[in-house]
């Protein structure tokens, strides 16, 4: 313990702001992925499967095309292939979300151990050179600039681009038609439909979109957070991204910050690994850090509900 | 046609379904669904060893399930009996090799009863959560269970270890009969039995049995009525830790003897699934339970005498319960269309 | 072209082995205003939903100005110029007013809605008809009578020029219908076509120009205004002679059963807070509470039995002081409960007859043995209680979610009076059920009242408070208003009071 009292400096430094993000950055894809579906209120449960599945989809295109962008692009497709089968079980055929998104979680990570199997021979995990990664942005003038060189540089593409994304979507939601008619149908189903707004229509058009977004989330995680497929590599990250959902309220911006305290407690978590703390807590902190974050954010919202709802004041 | 009769069909159709998408994908890969279910139904029943393997796997599944569906009854979406069993496991470990000062009966017993404790209290967490505080029981169960899984994998590579390559707890001082040797069928099946019959008939047949339904069914009503909801919910959700906290145990005192790091991975997940097939219908949860300690029993089998790999039957599984979900897909069409009705009408009401 | 702007010939609707419509017509003249009448479930609603695209009809035709039409949804409705204020208002409560209005039909400005434009369009209809809404305000934040403008400037944003208007006046106090009426007529001399489903004959004949008459899904004809009267009206409707009006036995009053005291109960609606209310029910009378939908009545209720939580004053059940007890004890005081939401609290519908009819007597031998249920015992009462109370279907390990809402309505009244309880509170007890039931539930709670129980009983319909009540208490935005006898009480004095009160007149009006 002292080791780590005694190495403050080294754990809680300048670039701990850059791990914190990147730690963060798969988990905001996923926490996107999940805003979109909850904003026409449905709680999307198989954000983990859809993303394992883009994982596994990413480095197979990547490997086997030599091009990150095909397989990028191969990744949201499956993504939104595994959304669509969680859209028609949803929408038509009245499947509970948590159930059919339980089983899409699993159907992905039996999929992909078998394909991994099928495909590449191998259990556990696949990585090889030939598999052509997501690439870093090197900003030549910044590497001599002392603290943004080392807050903004090297970036993998993704970072950049996660960034753009929750911009665009808070955008999409609040000001054009397409997020009113979203927000619509999500609040008061009924409404929107005598309003001539095709529900069942918005509801897969955002189920879809949310595929792309889980299937980029995959990407980034197995092409450019890491350059291999390890089975069920998503740990869970998936979900965290559904509780950061929750309490960002299915607004990008705010639920992207959720995501943030998450990755903030992965990346002290592994510093603090190499000064002696049991790996087993470290790897355990983020999934508490989710829980307790998750229950006070409910807990505050119910009694800031409370008083607004009093009759005395 | 009756309801009980139509649900045993759409399961029947659905499992069709699934296992002829699983033929696909062996003829996909270049090899025989025949052969392949052969060896299957082979490795899960063929021989004194593999019916005991099969019978030794069905057991924490038949509990996992039905800890599933009994919360479910209470309108929980439980998934973290995972952890529930891991942590009676550990617990149920922790006293088999330390309390040695009780007789043996007794040393069971307290195994048995500090697993489903532990299991309960940390069940408790996610449902007053839920009950107090609105907070997905979804999410936190399933956070939770990773918390689980390293806290006892600390546990056994730490001050728990035996110190063997493999981590593991040093070997438990009473064990569960195993009544099918080789294999590590236990006498605990027969507990497990004997506890989700008494399930069974707490739903169904008391009081507190009612309380669950009702506040699974509308927990408006159940309030209204003086059954408070969030009492029974948590309530439930304890009872469902407990019966996973019991299947922890099993596994420590029948099947291994001690606590092996992981050794509950999928022991949930499956039993969630068994339950959700079957739409946490008790009575046909620990069928679908053994149906899938079938697949995983003989899936294994099949891995070794085809070029199948295992998780074949890991994918037939979630097609499964992918197919169930849709309530509407296999319903019959005069159901559907009455169905269709009762909804419009309500909505049509004036 | 026909006279018409709209023709319905020969519909007919079924939805499963219910038919809702089994022969339906309807004409619509351009620039009338043509009231469809008819008893709960005559199907007067579904034909207008039927016309509005919401589901296809069986058979017959609908013909909008000359077209005949085919397989219709909304937005072909719309496109149609027909538009449609339903009785829940269709609006998103954590939208804008604005937002609200143009859903569906946003003017664009690239990739972004266009709001100023939208908000010049909103105005123009805003002073063409004398509407006022204000358009930056959540729907959340607005009254009812707001909320119902914002519904039909709604539907003349998407070109309505034929107007649906579902029972517009069953939130309304009868002032604020009047102003609605004034809006309606206001339209007419803009030329549009408005169709006005009621079941209230004095507000049809006022408003008027034909009369349509449905019965249990059938038509029953159409007449002139002026060549009609209620009394032919109500014959048309009901087919044989109702008579509603109970024999009412008057005050022997006996001892206080529930003092509610200067209580103070939080809500998520501002106008539903409860701010400082104080009752009292006695022994052997029906006390009223009349206001309109939304002023606290369901928040005083649930604070009465438990359901919600009291943050300041008292409630006092047969001597005992229940305040924040939970609804457990709170029953075990002496009270019983039919509650204004029987889907959503009064009954599981997932479980069947009899266990819903035993739901409160769960602890209570001979229903329960220790913890065991008596299935034997609990049956004979279930068989008495369907006998008694006329519940149909008979087989009561039939699911309650096979009920028709009359019949489900009457397994919540049957389980509650049965308790013979000393205090019986009724909300809304006769909400949405047929006639038939109405008049078995009407004569139950004045049978409670003559064996001694105290009612408290809140409906939305003033005829109902006014005859079953013999005092009433008439509460505004959360406060009590007025109080007085039965006898006393007509539409008009409890509909001013509704609004607030005779020294609040003014203010009120200027904010509808």
């Amino acid at each position: 313990m002292s080791a780590v009292i005694d190495n403050m400096d080294k754990i809680f430094n300048l670039s701990l702001v850059y791990a914190t993000f990147r730690s963060a950055s798969p988990i905001i894809f996923a926490a996107l992925c999940a805003a979109i579906t909850q904003q026409a209120n449905i709680l999307n449960v198989g954000t983990e499967g859809i993303m394992l599945v883009g994982a596994f989809t990413a480095v197979a295109v990547s490997y086997f095309s030599g091009s990150w962008i095909i397989g990028v692009g191969a990744a949201m497709l499956a993504g939104a292939v595994i959304a669509m089968i969680i859209g028609v079980g949803h929408v038509k055929y009245k499947a509970d979300n948590c159930a059919i998104g339980m089983g899409i979680n699993m159907l992905a990570l039996a999929i992909t151990k078998f394909l991994l199997n099928v495909i590449f021979g191998t259990n556990g995990s696949f990585t090889s050179p030939d598999i052509d990664p997501i690439p870093r942005v090197h900003i030549g003038f910044l590497e001599n600039i002392p603290v943004l060189g080392t807050l903004l540089n090297d970036w993998s593409l993704m970072e950049w681009f996660v960034i753009v994304l929750i911009i665009v979507l808070q955008f999409l939601f609040y000001k054009t038609v397409w997020g009113l008619r979203l927000r619509a149908v999500g609040q008061f189903e009924e409404a929107a439909k005598t309003a001539g707004i095709k529900v069942n229509a918005v509801k897969y058009q955002a189920i879809f979109i949310a595929g792309l977004i889980g299937g980029l989330a995959g990407a980034h995680l197995s092409l450019g957070y890491s350059t291999q497929f390890t089975e069920n590599m998503t740990n869970n990250r998936g979900f965290m991204g559904v509780a950061a959902m929750y309490f960002g309220g299915a607004n990008p911006v705010l639920t992207s910050l959720g995501c943030l305290l998450f990755g903030f407690a992965d990346s002290v978590g592994s510093r603090l690994q190499a000064y002696g703390i049991p790996s087993q807590f470290v790897l355990m902190m983020p999934y508490i850090v989710t829980v307790v974050v998750l229950s006070i954010s409910m807990a505050v919202k119910l009694s800031m509900n409370k008083k607004r709802q009093s009759s005395l004041t | 046609m009756s309801k009980a009769k139509e649900g045993f069909l759409r399961v029947i159709l659905t499992m069709a379904v699934a296992l002829a998408i699983g033929a696909l994908l062996i003829i996909a890969i270049g090899e025989n669904p025949i052969d392949a279910y052969g060896a299957l139904l082979n490795g899960a029943f063929n021989g004194k060893f593999r019916l005991g393997t099969t019978l030794a796997g069905f057991t924490p599944l038949l509990l996992t399930s039905i800890a599933f569906a009994i919360a479910a009854k209470a309108g929980a979406f439980n998934v973290g009996v995972e952890g529930e069993v891991f942590l009676g496991g550990i617990v149920a470990a922790y006293i088999g090799i330390n309390w040695t000062f009780l007789p043996k009966p007794l040393l069971i017993i307290a195994c048995f009863v500090g697993a489903m404790v532990v299991a309960a209290l940390w069940a408790f967490i996610p449902a007053a959560l839920r009950a107090f505080y609105n907070v997905s029981e979804v999410c936190t169960t399933i956070l939770m269970n990773t918390v689980a899984l390293h806290i006892t994998s600390y546990l056994v590579s730490g001050p728990m270890s035996a110190g063997t390559a493999n981590p593991q707890t040093a070997p438990v001082t009473v064990t569960l009969y195993q009544f099918m040797k080789p294999s590590s069928a236990n006498v605990g099946m027969f507990i497990a039995i004997i506890a989700v019959i008494a399930v069974i008939f707490m739903l169904y047949k008391t009081s507190w049995g009612y309380k669950i339904r009702t506040v699974g069914g509308n927990p408006n009503h159940a309030d209204y009525v003086g059954i408070s909801s969030k009492k029974v919910f948590i309530g439930a959700m304890m009872l469902s830790g407990a019966l996973g906290g019991m299947a922890g145990c099993i596994e420590v005192l029948g099947v291994h003897g001690y606590f092996l790091n992981n050794f509950a991975t999928g022991l949930g997940s499956n039993g969630m699934l068994a339950a959700l097939i079957v739409k946490n219908n008790m009575f046909a949860t620990p069928f679908m339970a053994f149906f899938l300690a079938v697949l995983s029993a003989g899936g294994m089998g099949m891995q070794q005498m085809t070029g199948v790999p295992k998780a074949l039957v890991d994918t037939i599984a979630a097609v499964f319960i992918i197919i169930a979900t849709m309530e509407t897909l296999f319903t019959f069409k005069k159901r559907r269309d009455i169905r269709v009705a009762e909804k419009k009408k309500k909505e049509g009401q004036s | 072209m026909s006279e018409y702007v709209v023709e319905m010939r020969d519909i007919v609707k079924t939805f499963g082995e219910v038919q809702a419509v089994k022969h339906g017509e309807f004409t619509l003249k351009k620039g009338e205003i043509h009231s469809l009448i008819g008893e709960n479930g005559a199907g007067k609603s579904t034909m207008m939903k039927l016309l509005y695209g919401m589901y296809p009809i069986d058979s017959g035709e609908i013909i909008v100005k000359g077209e005949k039409m085919g397989v219709l949804d909304p937005k072909i409705a719309i496109n149609h110029g027909i538009g449609m204020v339903h009785q829940e208002f269709m609006l998103v409560n954590e939208l804008t007013v604005l937002e609200n209005i143009i859903l569906g039909f946003e003017p664009k400005k690239g990739f972004t809605i266009d709001f100023d434009q939208a908000r010049k369009e909103v105005q123009r209809y805003i002073d063409e008809y004398d509407m006022e809404v204000q358009l930056d305000k959540k729907i959340s934040q607005i009254s009812v009578g707001e909320a119902q403008r914002v519904e039909i400037i709604k539907t003349l944003m998407r070109g309505a020029d034929v107007i649906i208007l579902d029972e517009p006046t069953a939130v309304l106090t009868p002032q604020e219908a009047k102003r609605l009426f004034e809006i309606l007529n206001n339209l007419k001399e803009g030329g549009k076509s408005l169709v006005f489903i009621s079941h209230k004959l004095n507000e049809v004949m006022e408003i008027s120009d034909r009369i349509s008459v449905m019965r249990q899904g059938n038509y029953m004809g159409t007449v002139e205004k002026a060549e009609t009267s209620p009394l032919d009206l109500t014959k048309r409707m009901i087919g044989r002679e109702v008579f509603l009006d109970i024999d009412k036995s008057y005050g022997k009053a006996g001892d206080t059963i529930l003092e509610v005291k200067d209580i103070w109960v939080p809500s998520g609606k501002e106008t539903s807070k409860i701010r400082g209310m104080s009752l009292s029910v006695r022994e052997g009378e029906i006390v009223g509470i009349a206001g309109i939908d939304g002023n606290g009545q369901s928040e005083l209720i649930e604070a009465i039995t438990g359901l919600r939580h009291v943050e300041k004053g008292s409630v006092i059940i047969n001597g005992k002081d229940v305040t924040n007890l939970s609804p457990r004890k709170v029953r075990a005081a002496g009270l019983a409960h039919i509650p204004e939401d029987r889907n959503r609290m009064g009954l599981n519908r997932s479980l069947s007859i009899v266990d819903n009819l035993i739901a409160v007597r769960l602890d209570e031998p001979p229903f329960t043995k220790g913890k065991l249920l008596n299935k034997k015992d609990q049956d004979s009462y279930a068989e008495e209680m369907v006998k008694q109370f006329d519940i149909r279907p008979t087989d009561y390990n039939l699911p309650t979610s096979a009920l028709s809402g009359g019949n489900a309505q009457k397994v919540v009244v049957a389980r509650e009076v049965s308790m013979k309880k000393k205090l019986l509170v009724a909300s809304q007890p006769t909400r949405g059920v047929d006639i038939g039931a109405i008049e078995l539930i009407r004569n139950t709670l004045e049978k409670a009242k003559k064996e001694g129980a105290g009612v408290l009983l809140v409906s939305a319909e003033l005829e109902e408070i006014i005859s079953l009540s013999d005092r009433i208490i008439v509460i505004h935005e959360g406060k009590i208003t007025g109080e007085m006898l039965a006898s006393e009480a007509n539409e008009n004095n409890l509909g001013l009071l509704m609004m607030g009160g005779e020294q609040k007149r003014k203010e009120s009006e200027a904010a509808v």
